[in-house]
């Protein structure tokens, strides 16, 4: 593995120096420069997204830097504009999970019993579903909108999100800082707030990362299946449909590898930086 | 053992109950089925009142007593006069015979529909699992045996980065360079012979295979790592025995374990990617069926198609729970 091991010696030191190294910090510069290109896309000076004036198919490092499709639209345009609705939905919907998931597991670890029991099984049951099946069985019905997309995204972290929330919260429940504050007087709040909630927003830094790649990935994935955002929002997923006939494979393949290049080293990114966080943090690493 | 089989049995089948109500209830309560037989005409807003003998006028807007003849008999034909609990208890009741219902569209039966498309993705999906462990055991094995080297290097961020292409982009990419530029494989299927089914189906399980084969490649080599360190290796290799003989006969069969394991969590993974595959190469099986089917509104055929592929899942993943019991005595304690 790339990571570094640490030294030998420096366990009998007492604290092992942790870096998170250049790559990680890298990968950081690309999802934040990219997020903020999506935000200033309207200000940036790039063309109109929209506009069928150019010439159709043309080639990389024309009039248009990166081409232009079939209806002779800007490529460049379209990805970065295609970044809002992914980067979007893929964020919205991983605070969704993380909220609803989180919130359910910690309850779940924390109470036991028969609420423990219930939402276990409501967790293993949406597990039951193949991701892009349970999604699909979501948005076949409904107008698909960006929130509609995004929350679909979002049901689908609940459960793994929910799991770990909950055998994290396990693992703290009965530790003697819990326990101390009980003994004080802390209510049940209280103790989930300030004693295990911190501890349990350990992991989910990691997995924010790691699931917002997945996100990204299932609008993608969605597109393909026609059930990505509708009418003429541009999403990543879209713009790798659209690029994917056979003509404009045949012709000019930039049309769809520009916004696969561009979905690929976002989710690289973020697996990346989500892996190297999660041994960054996982306590079991630290020498102690 | 028999105590422990009783409850995963039982489960089983609260999950499939769970997962079937699920299902059912998303279709009944995010959609109106209603819309889906008779369109529009769903929306005629006095069809109650008629039906009930309250109002007898005909209407001037969004329909004709007439029209209101069709609602209620479609709603008769599909029981859709009935509450949605009863509905599921009905449409469960069906299943446990066979019968999915039929299509809204074609008036076929959903049944023979999944019989007619499953068979080719499942094909699919086998051909991917074969693809994918073709791939994953010899370089996981080599990767674990030159550790830290520089095989072993290339090999492990070649897998990273391999997780990070999502499939449908590795498709388009496979299908433009060996389907379109080059006339190596076919981009389409081809259900003629057996063999231009393989054929034609070969690109698709590669570019499916490839995504399974990265994360079973990562296992594999952790696995064998530890395995390495295990006694019984040394006393392999102190007896002088070949490190082939060592890798494949003493440490890789212990590490095929949890393979298993990751082969039940993949197969979600799987049934996933096959139905986006299946719309870059035009393979007429159950996922473009799904498609299909979510286009047109055609309510019975989702449902049905879903509630087959979910089933499959949980009893795939139950399947692999307990061969990975039978396998290894220690998990029954637990």
């Amino acid at each position: 593995m790339i990571a570094s091991v640490p030294e030998p010696n420096a366990a009998i030191d007492g604290a092992v120096e942790k870096k998170l190294g250049w790559a990680f910090w890298l990968s950081v510069a690309w999802i934040g420069g990219l997020a903020l290109a999506a935000v200033a896309a309207p200000w940036l000076p790039i063309k109109d997204p929209d506009v069928l004036g150019a010439a159709p198919r043309a080639g990389l490092f024309s009039d248009n830097l990166l081409g232009t499709d079939a209806l002779g639209r800007d490529v460049l345009a379209r990805t970065v504009w295609g970044a809002r609705i992914s980067l979007g939905v893929g964020s919205v919907g991983i605070i969704l999970g993380l909220t609803v998931g989180g919130t359910l597991g910690i309850i779940s670890g924390y109470f036991r019993g028969v609420v423990d029991q219930l939402i276990s099984f409501v967790f293993f049951s949406l597990l039951s579903f193949p991701s892009l099946v349970l999604a699909l069985l979501i948005t076949a019905t409904l107008s698909r909108s960006f929130w509609t997309v995004a929350m679909t995204l979002g049901i689908l972290g609940i459960a793994p999100i929910g799991r770990l929330a909950r055998a994290t919260t396990i693992q703290f429940a009965e530790r003697e800082f819990v326990q101390a504050s009980r003994v004080l007087g802390a209510k049940n709040g209280r103790i989930i707030v300030r004693e295990l909630l911190p501890n349990v927003l350990i992991p989910m830094g990691a997995l924010t990362l790691l699931g917002m790649g997945i996100s990204i990935v299932a609008e993608g994935s969605l597109a393909f299946l026609g059930l990505s955002v509708e009418g003429d929002a541009i999403s990543w997923g879209k713009s790798i449909v659209d690029g994917s006939q056979v003509r404009d494979l045949t012709e000019n393949a930039h049309v769809a590898l520009v916004p696969i290049v561009a979905m690929f080293l976002t989710v690289l990114a973020l697996n990346f930086a989500g892996d190297r966080l999660r041994e960054y943090t996982d306590v079991k690493e630290t020498a102690f | 053992m028999a105590k422990f089989l009783l409850r995963r049995v039982v489960q089983l089948v609260a999950v499939l109950l769970a997962v079937t109500f699920l299902a059912f209830s998303a279709l009944n309560f995010l959609g109106d089925p209603l819309v889906n037989v008779v369109g529009p005409l769903a929306a005629i807003p006095d069809c109650d009142l008629v039906e009930a003998g309250l109002r007898e006028d005909t209407f001037s807007t969004a329909g004709n007593i007439g029209d209101c003849e069709v609602v209620s008999r479609a709603r008769a034909q599909y029981n859709l006069d009935k509450s949605v609990p009863e509905r599921y208890v009905r449409w469960v009741g069906d299943l446990l015979t066979g019968d999915l219902g039929s299509s809204f569209q074609t008036g076929l039966p959903v049944s023979e529909i999944v019989r007619e498309k499953m068979p080719k993705s499942l094909l699919l999906m086998v051909m991917a699992e074969i693809v994918a462990l073709a791939i994953a055991i010899p370089v996981g094995v080599l990767a674990a045996y030159r550790a830290g080297r520089r095989l072993d290097r290339v090999t492990s961020v070649g897998s990273f980065g391999l997780l990070s292409v999502p499939n449908f982009a590795l498709g388009v990419i496979l299908l433009q360079v060996f389907a379109l530029r080059n006339r190596l494989l076919p981009a389409s299927f081809d259900d003629s012979t057996l063999w231009t089914r393989l054929h034609s189906l070969l690109l698709p399980s590669i570019v499916l295979g490839l995504g399974i084969a990265a994360s079973y490649q990562r296992l594999l080599r952790t696995d064998l790592l530890t395995t390495l360190q295990e006694d019984f290796v040394n006393m392999a290799r102190a007896k002088g025995m070949p490190d082939r003989h060592v890798m494949v006969r003493h440490a890789l069969r212990p590490s095929l374990f949890s393979l298993i394991t990751l082969f039940g969590l993949n197969t979600g993974a799987l049934i996933g990617g096959s139905l986006v595959v299946e719309r870059i190469f035009s393979i007429p099986g159950i996922g473009s069926e799904i498609v299909t089917a979510v286009i047109r509104d055609d309510f019975p055929v989702v449902l049905g198609a879903v509630v087959v592929i979910a089933t499959g899942f949980v009893v795939i993943n139950f399947l692999v729970d307990l061969l990975y019991t039978w396998l290894d005595p220690r998990v029954r304690v637990s």
